[in-house]
């Protein structure tokens, strides 16, 4: 089906989402906590954006919107810039020293009031939940919301070591505002409390992924070879393909 | 006798949509969710314990440490609230040692704050299991709380 963006005119399929189609046509929204493999989520709601259905107005978050025929999408007006400074201004008061927010709050010239600004406060995270979808789907469930209210926080059963943790880090990875701290020392790693020895590269030597981590991707790809790390993949991955050109030619 | 959560447990079809039921049923006969019963009941529903405590942490009913063997309710509602409850509030907890929401040393009180009895007339008000203590002054919360302690209100 067809609808326009800005004005260019998209293409896409039944039950996609305004935001894939946008990313596809190479269109930027603002987000998140939208990421590919893991959506679904719209926690952050700074991915609003204005969808126009004949003569009829509203502002929807793109990232789980399903588009519609002929839609007239505009992903930035007056009302919806106003929008995200208010949404980042309150990231600001919740992490006010990440980073990461900081560089938000500053490319939209946001500055949080300061009577409710605790300059100590060293909280990272957001609560926008992609990290504990991606322990959902990648990992083993190990980490959930907890608590509620101004309370609420990602963390383990009891703030305990984890018995479902395998250390696959894939919450670090996906979080936004790099909130989960992953400590690698010498063949150990550390996360949500708990201590991991990880297993060697059989080609080049580097540590790169936890003992648990692999036997369960061993498990998932039924597979029985020699630890090696993505990059000795990807590089062996060239030299056939090297190899294959070179056949050819 | 120890507490069998698992009767309570095997008592509801193996459906994730019975978690809460569950868990409102074991705190109700139990006073708290135990840490085992948690495990328990992941085993059971095959549901990863990390939701099953989600859900425990999420609604103020349920509780993860014993409560005591007194319930007091301060309430913190607007009436209340006129009349001084925050003054009582702290005596209250001072008195015991705790914050809202805990259990004292001796395991004989938890306080919650609550919003509104339903009681506003006696306001302030505390409640203590299902005893309503109006008008309440700073004196009579220690009287009262010593009355608890030596054991001379049956309920
Ligand atoms: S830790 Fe990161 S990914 Fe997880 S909820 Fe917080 S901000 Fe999101
Ligand atoms: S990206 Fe849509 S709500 Fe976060
Ligand atoms: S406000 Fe306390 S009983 Fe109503």
């Amino acid at each position: 089906m067809k609808l326009k963006i800005d004005g260019i005119i998209c293409e896409g399929r039944e039950g996609e989402t305004l935001m894939e189609v946008a990313k596809r046509h190479g269109i930027h929204i603002p987000s998140l906590c939208y990421r590919k493999g893991f959506e679904g989520l719209a926690r952050c709601r700074l991915c609003l954006v204005e969808v126009k259905e004949g003569s009829r107005r509203r502002i929807v978050s793109s990232c789980v919107y399903p588009i519609k025929e002929n839609i007239e999408v505009t992903v930035t007006t007056d009302e919806i810039q106003r929008m995200r400074k208010n949404i980042i201004m309150l990231l600001l008061l919740k992490a006010p020293n990440n980073s990461y927010i900081n560089k938000l709050a500053e490319e939209y010239k946001v500055a949080a009031p300061e009577r409710y600004m605790n300059p100590l406060d060293d909280e990272n995270c957001i609560l926008c939940g992609l990290c504990v979808k991606a322990c959902e789907k990648m990992g083993t469930n190990a980490i959930s919301f907890v608590n509620r209210g101004i309370y609420k926080k990602v963390s383990t059963p009891y703030d305990d070591a984890s018995k479902d943790c395998i250390g696959c880090g894939a919450c670090a990875e996906v979080c936004p505002t790099n909130a989960i701290l992953v400590e690698d020392n010498e063949g150990k790693r550390k996360i949500w409390n708990r201590e991991f020895n990880m297993v060697k590269c059989s080609l080049c030597g580097s540590y790169f992924a936890t003992e648990e981590a692999y036997k369960l991707m061993q498990e998932k790809l039924n597979d029985n070879e020699e630890p090696i790390c993505n990059e000795c993949r990807k590089k062996i991955a060239a030299d056939k393909l090297k190899e294959s050109f070179a056949n050819i030619y | 006798m120890s507490f069998v959560y698992e009767e309570i447990i095997h008592g509801y079809p193996k459906e994730k949509r019975y978690t809460l039921a569950i868990l409102q049923d074991i705190q109700k006969r139990n006073g708290f969710i135990p840490r085992e019963a948690m495990e328990y009941l992941s085993q059971y529903l095959g549901l990863p314990v990390s939701n099953i405590y989600s859900i425990a942490t999420f609604y103020k009913a349920l509780s993860l440490k014993p409560k005591g063997k007194h319930i007091i309710k301060v309430c913190s509602g607007t009436a209340c609230h006129i009349r001084g409850s925050g003054t009582i509030k702290e005596e209250l907890l001072e008195l015991l040692g705790i914050k809202p929401g805990e259990t004292s040393e001796d395991g004989l009180f938890s306080v919650e704050v609550v919003n509104c009895l339903g009681a506003c007339a006696l306001a302030p008000v505390v409640v203590i299991d299902d005893k309503y203590y109006g008008n309440m002054t700073k004196d009579k919360v220690k009287s009262v709380i010593d009355q608890y302690k030596e054991e001379r209100v049956h309920g």
